[in-house]
């Protein structure tokens, strides 16, 4: 086992981990925000990054435009998810099983009408700070694995000054703590609850932009995606924003190990395994010592 | 789990109306429906009736764990997966007639069913249902990396037409009178699982599970033991699909198809052991109905599924379900 | 006490903290066959921990409990305990909502009957005659309870008092040992707690034991005895009576 080959490896997990987290962080807002596991996180980083594919290749806009573009889209789908999907069953008093069940669904839905735009194939964007190459020690990494992790870090360090200095974020806040008291003091909840997951999807776009370049995107990754990021929110806590990106990194670190041991094609089964036994054994992640049973 | 899995009124009442009229009455009418569609209908729709016994008896397994337990089971496909790969192996690698294929399929389904219920069935809720999921990413996986074994995305063909005392099932038309006999003993055995003790502790333990602790549930070893049972007939659905198909491949074995499985509970009415059985001929029939539209068939599919969800919690036979208000 | 027959219940020596805080020290005290033991104290006496210890929601740090003069320990949880014919209710009744009120006392006799998977499966026939028995046994008890005209309600729709029968049926129809009530008056009107009293003598004339945590003065006079709690420690026992003359015991109430 040579250094030179550990070292590269661990970069490009460490890579993978921050994009791990983003999708991560987004499940842990909307989590923090409405008490629910979004199975169709995944999906937000689908359509962002298939929206910006169709402004950059077939409309044949500038990049970064079409990033925003892509972003935004993700974002609206997530508002329109929580009012369309989410508020009705709420309003019917649906449990959370019956919930998670119906994002389940809409993670089919989402991915089949993608398939009918794009179809099966899978698409990639060019990767952001162009094919430079940057020296990490003996490894070397593309310049845009830099721009992944800076953007995690500046997507985490905006999140946490978006909650405790303004306003609207502050106004979530009070409304998924205390639901009456929010009300009292005139806050909407329920658009509070649009806004959480509108948040969700901006995340979610963003980390889908993001690891496009590196890895593709197709009609079917939803749920994988989203089980990883299940996976470093878990490891993390659950509601700890920054929990969700350490539990990324130990998730891209793990995968990255297990395709330099065995074969890349266990990447997933290690990653559902390490799930499964965190679940089991650790529900409240790595940093809480409470016991309480997860679920 | 405090609360019911989904929005029953409190009106609604139990299933323990085992010797209600109506109920006996709606069997027979579907035995005798069942027994006569071959003879009415064409080739085409004998083919998609086939298709929904296979649906409902794995549906008939997420269906029983979702209904009477309150657990969201995705993993069903991987066990649908394990009986279709046992028997094809069976058959095809080893030359042993169908019946052994299925056996041993039941038999490595309920052995990994209870190596990984154990320590799943702890979690409850979201990480259930979760932990399911991830178990049937891991299984599908390993589908697709075990080529020496599955054949990966190239798959096993030749699988052999399964036989049954000399009967051997190569049409539709007898594979359908091999099928849905099986699957409908398979409704009627959890019926009565339903109707019986181990029914009543299992909607207990949904409803309280504390106050179960103290009536001497022994909520683990239930939930394991249904988990296993469900498993099973995952097991069995997959391995009459390999012998009725004859080709299978890691393309059978997907998310959609694990989807499938709990949306025809679901649809039927989850709280009804029976559910499973008009959910999966809706399920069979509605491709047929939407594909003159194309592609875009998918999507009114979920659509559709996902609407089921939040408007129907009742399902199909909620009706049925209004009807015990006593 | 009886110092032949061994009781029924003993609690010896147990201790517990949370945290590092101590929240029993050094408790004993026991219930003898069919007696009516009260235990009382105030808010944060302890009271909750010890009654959640010996029923097997927690295990204590130090001490044991003896039931019928065998030790449960870590081993022997609530399933087991229960197998035993010790139960418990609980504050707010924990009724089975969706079950109807003969379901929910049938469910009472799951620890009694034994037909398994495989046996409802294929509709045996011991499987069958149990479920009958149970229902028989169930409407019985019903009867006994003045559930009779509600056996088929969803017993989430029932009232507090109606639901409290529910759950003392239910715990009953089994014939336990020991039966530990914790705060059975809590929601209950004035007549209703007069029910439960009747209802509560009637059981424990039929040698039920009864280990009664409860604030309500009216349920407590019917104990034999009743011993007083404060700071995670025994302080006094003794009949109601003497507790009212007992100025420690004064002091501890008027002190809150």
């Amino acid at each position: 086992m040579s250094g030179e080959l550990l070292l590269q490896v661990t970069v490009s997990g460490l890579t993978n981990g921050f994009l791990y987290a983003l999708i991560g962080l987004g499940l842990a807002v909307v989590y923090k925000g409405s008490a629910i596991i979004n199975a169709a996180q995944g999906d937000f980083a689908i359509v962002g990054a298939i929206v910006t594919v169709l402004f950059t290749q077939s409309a044949g806009m500038p990049y970064w435009v079409s990033i925003v573009i892509g972003v935004m889209a993700a974002a609206l789908l997530g508002g329109l998810m929580e009012v369309a999907c989410i508020r009705p069953m709420l309003r019917l008093k649906a449990s959370e099983e019956s919930i998670l069940l119906a994002t389940v669904g809409l993670t089919f839905l989402i991915g089949a009408v993608v398939l009918v735009v794009v179809g099966k194939a899978a698409y990639f964007l060019p990767p952001i700070g162009g094919e430079a190459q940057v020296q990490v020690g003996s490894a070397t990494l593309q310049r845009h694995a830099v721009i992944v992790v800076a953007a995690a870090l500046l997507v985490v360090a905006a999140l946490a000054a978006f909650y405790k200095y303004t306003h609207l974020g502050r106004s979530m806040v009070a409304a998924s703590s205390d639901a009456d008291g929010a009300v009292s003091i005139g806050i909407n909840v329920p658009l509070m609850r649009t806004f959480t997951f509108m948040l969700g999807g901006l995340i979610g776009g963003i980390a889908g932009v993001l690891q496009t370049p590196l890895i593709g995107v197709s009609f079917a990754m939803g749920i994988a995606i989203t089980l990883k990021g299940v996976a470093a929110t878990v490891l993390g806590g659950l509601v700890n924003p920054m929990g969700a990106v350490a539990g990324g990194l130990i998730i891209g670190l793990a995968e990255a190990l297990a395709v330099f041991l065995f074969n890349s094609g266990y990447q997933n089964v290690v990653t559902m395994g390490l799930l499964i036994v965190i679940m089991i054994a650790m529900p409240n992640g790595l940093f809480v010592t409470a016991r309480r049973r997860g679920g | 789990m405090d609360r019911s899995l989904l929005p029953d009124s409190v009106r609604a009442g139990s299933a323990s109306t085992r010797h209600s009229g109506g109920r006996g009455l709606a069997l027979v009418l579907t035995c005798v429906s069942l027994a006569a569609a071959p003879l009415l209908l064409s080739v085409h729709y004998v083919d998609l009736l086939v298709f929904a016994a296979l649906l409902a008896i794995s549906g008939l397994g997420v269906g029983f764990l979702l209904g009477q337990a309150g657990i969201i089971n995705l993993a069903q496909v991987a066990f649908y997966g394990i009986g279709a790969y046992a028997t094809a192996h069976v058959t095809v690698a080893w030359n042993l007639p169908g019946l052994l294929g299925l056996l041993l399929g039941v038999v490595i389904s309920a052995a990994f069913a209870l190596v990984m219920g154990l320590p799943l069935l702890r979690l409850s809720g979201h990480f259930l249902a979760l932990a399911t999921l991830a178990l049937m990413v891991i299984v599908t996986q390993l589908f697709f990396e075990w080529d020496w074994l599955t054949g990966g995305s190239l798959g096993i063909g030749g699988i052999p037409k399964i036989s049954l005392f000399g009967w051997t099932f190569d049409t539709p038309m007898k594979f359908y009178y091999f099928a849905w006999p099986i699957a409908l003993l398979c409704f009627w055995m959890l019926s009565n699982i339903a109707d019986g003790r181990p029914g009543l502790a299992m909607r207990a333990m949904r409803d309280s599970p504390e106050a179960a602790e103290v009536m001497a549930v022994d909520s683990t070893a239930l939930r394991t033991k249904l988990f296993v049972l469900s498993a099973i007939l995952g097991s069995i659905s997959g391995s009459l699909f390999a012998h009725y198909v004859g080709y299978i491949s890691v393309e059978s074995f997907t998310l959609e198809r694990t989807i499938v499985m709990i949306m025809a509970p679901v649809i039927g009415g989850v709280r009804n052991p029976w559910s499973a059985l008009p959910g999966a001929i809706f399920l069979s029939f509605l491709p047929e109905l939407l594909s003159p539209l194309g592609e875009v068939y998918r999507i009114l599919f979920g659509l559709g599924l996902v609407l089921v969800i939040i408007l129907f919690p009742q399902g199909l036979l909620g009706i049925a379900n209004w009807r015990r208000v006593k | 006490m009886n110092a032949i027959v061994p009781s029924l219940l003993q609690v010896e020596g147990v201790g517990h903290a949370f945290g590092g805080v101590h929240v029993l020290s050094s408790v004993s005290f026991n219930v003898p066959h069919g007696g009516l033991i009260g235990l009382i104290g105030p808010n944060g006496s302890g009271k909750t921990t010890l009654f959640n210890i010996i029923c097997g929601f927690v295990h204590p740090l130090t001490g044991r409990v003896l039931f019928d003069n065998r030790a449960l320990d870590r081993s022997s949880n609530v399933v087991q305990r229960s197998r035993h014919g010790l139960l418990r209710t609980f504050q707010t009744p924990k009724v089975f909502e969706h079950l109807s009120v003969l379901e929910n006392v049938m469910a009472g006799l799951y620890k009694c009957s034994r037909g398994g998977v495989l046996a409802s499966m294929l509709r045996m026939p011991l499987a069958r005659r149990e479920m009958l028995r149970m229902q028989e046994l169930a409407e019985a008890t019903c009867n006994v309870f003045g559930l009779g005209s509600m056996m088929q309600r969803p017993a989430g729709s029932l009232t507090a008092g109606a639901r409290r029968n529910v759950e003392l049926a239910r715990a009953v129809v089994s014939e336990p040992r020991l039966l530990m009530l914790d705060e059975p008056s809590s929601g209950l009107a004035k007549e209703e707690v007069g029910q439960l009293r009747e209802q509560l003598a009637r059981i424990n004339q039929s040698g039920l034991a009864i280990l009664l945590v409860s604030h309500d003065m009216d349920l407590m006079s019917m104990v034999d005895r009743v011993h007083v709690l404060s700071s995670g420690e025994i302080i006094a026992s003794g009949t109601m009576a003497e507790m009212h003359r007992n100025p420690e015991v004064q002091q501890v109430y008027l002190g809150l």
